[in-house]
């Protein structure tokens, strides 16, 4: 599984061009926003901005796809447990569990909700590249330590898995296959060690090398933010969105997803 | 193990966070300079673990391994499990924005109860018991992320109170295989590089004396 979230953030677009330090701090908002959801409307009005948001982002579908199916995937198992487990009086019964519709209107809200806020991240990390948008959350007052962890972190990530997959093919060659027992559990354990061994040391000389280039702990980036009207614009259309979807949501037109479909 | 969006209610998750930035706040104190690039280290190995599935009777299930961290990395743990939930979510979207205060607390307080009980190790005097305490530790780290995720959920709404039974039951074959793959990890970590283990007090060879004198202030 590909794992550079930014690989498509050249595609030119409305999002790639919105400054992204506006962009994180107004759709951030919307997300909360979304997660407090109580009612089904609400909720698909929330799915439908988010779907829209995507196809304003012009990132592909494919990229969409492949990084959703495993969410919407495991999410999959509330439509089963909700309705079986919720307590209230039961519409029908399946091997002699009640099955109650309030859990599954419980269930299709917490997909829904899941699923908007999901894309809507993927709309925010997907139109810009990473640095870019860690530098932004750095000028958003995350601290700079946590953003200079998380690029060391993400930097790390890719080197590590490189050394995982050799390391996977070096235990192939010589004959290893993963069984279901206690053998290769422990084979595992002595394979993470040796990969953080190796990481480590590997780490110490890239730590040694930044030291003599003079890092003092301090990040310089090249990065340069720039925001004009239209992207207070766009941030506030988002916000607007959000206020209206809460107040939707708690104006009372609408009866809680646990209540009722509408 | 993630829980995701919008299951937990707004308290909750404002819990989350909460507690996140306390435990980051009091994990994160007197941080060095050259801490920053271990903790990202461990932090992308305990990612990068991450994709490793391995067999599980007729399934499999990716290794967790916050233990590891925990008995890695020992109170620094904390930060370490938060950035890698923060990395986790930006780049697949598993969990979400919301949860990554619940996340952190749930697997990053994981992470400090194996380091708690890891430390325990020195308190006995058991052959081996580095792999022993290593495989307490691993089953540690992931009953307690465990138990979070349960009160979570019932603080939520009575609803999930059977949701978060099962949840709890699953964790139990996830603990055992942690055990196993955190204690081999601890047997294999004292062999070859023992300080990396956190808390690691070599016996044969003590530092030179002036090393250990406090300094004077």
């Amino acid at each position: 599984m590909p794992l550079d979230i930014d690989r498509f953030s050249h595609v030119e677009s409305p999002f790639q061009r919105w400054d992204p330090r506006v962009k994180i701090f107004s759709l951030g908002l919307f997300v909360f926003g979304v997660a407090v959801l109580k009612t089904l409307p609400a909720a698909l009005l929330a799915f439908f901005l988010a779907v829209y948001f995507i196809r304003l982002s012009g990132l592909p579908f494919d990229f969409i796809y492949n990084g959703m199916k495993w969410i919407v995937f495991f999410l999959l198992p509330f439509f089963i447990i909700l309705p079986l487990s919720y307590p209230g009086e039961a519409a029908f019964h399946i091997l002699g569990i009640g099955f109650v519709w309030d859990g599954f209107r419980l269930a299709t809200l917490i997909i829904i909700k899941a699923t908007s806020i999901v894309l809507t991240s993927f709309a925010i990390f997907g139109s810009a590249r990473f640095d870019v948008s860690m530098i932004a959350l750095q000028h958003l007052k995350i601290p700079k330590i946590l953003v200079q962890m998380l690029l060391f972190t993400y930097r790390y990530t890719f080197v590590f898995i490189e050394e995982m997959r050799r390391m996977q093919i070096a235990m192939k060659v010589r004959g290893f296959v993963m069984k279901s027992d206690v053998n290769t559990l422990k084979v595992m354990g002595n394979f993470v060690g040796t990969l953080l061994v190796r990481s480590f040391e590997r780490s110490e000389r890239v730590y040694k090398a930044m030291l003599s280039k003079g890092y003092q702990g301090e990040l310089h980036s090249m990065v340069r933010f720039q925001s004009d009207k239209s992207d207070f614009i766009k941030s506030g259309l988002v916000l607007v969105a959000a206020v209206l979807l809460l107040t939707l949501d708690f104006s009372g037109a609408f009866t809680p997803a646990v209540k009722g479909w509408f | 193990m993630h829980i995701s969006d919008g299951i937990l209610s707004a308290p909750v998750l404002a819990a989350g966070f909460v507690g996140t930035v306390a435990m980051a706040a009091y994990t994160m104190r007197k941080m060095d300079m050259d801490d920053i690039p271990k903790i990202s280290v461990i932090t992308s190995v305990f990612f990068v673990a991450s994709l490793i599935h391995v067999p599980v009777g007729p399934s499999s299930a990716h290794l967790i391994l916050n233990g590891l961290v925990g008995i890695v990395l020992g109170m620094r743990a904390f930060p370490a499990i938060m950035l890698g939930i923060v990395l986790q979510t930006i780049l697949f979207g598993h969990g979400g924005v919301t949860v990554i205060g619940v996340n952190s607390v749930m697997l990053g307080g994981g992470g400090l109860m194996a380091y708690f009980v890891w430390q325990l190790r020195h308190k006995f005097n058991v052959k081996k018991r580095e792999v022993v305490f290593g495989a307490l530790a691993g089953a540690t780290g992931i009953l307690a992320s465990g138990v979070i995720l349960a009160i979570a959920l019932v603080t939520t709404g009575e609803e999930f109170m059977v949701s978060a039974g099962y949840i709890l039951a699953a964790h139990f074959p996830i603990a055992i295989v942690e055990a196993i793959v955190v204690g081999a990890c601890a047997g294999f970590l004292l062999k070859v590089k023992p300080d990396t283990l956190a808390g690691h007090v070599a016996v044969f060879n003590p530092p030179p004396k002036e090393t250990i004198e406090p300094k004077e202030k």
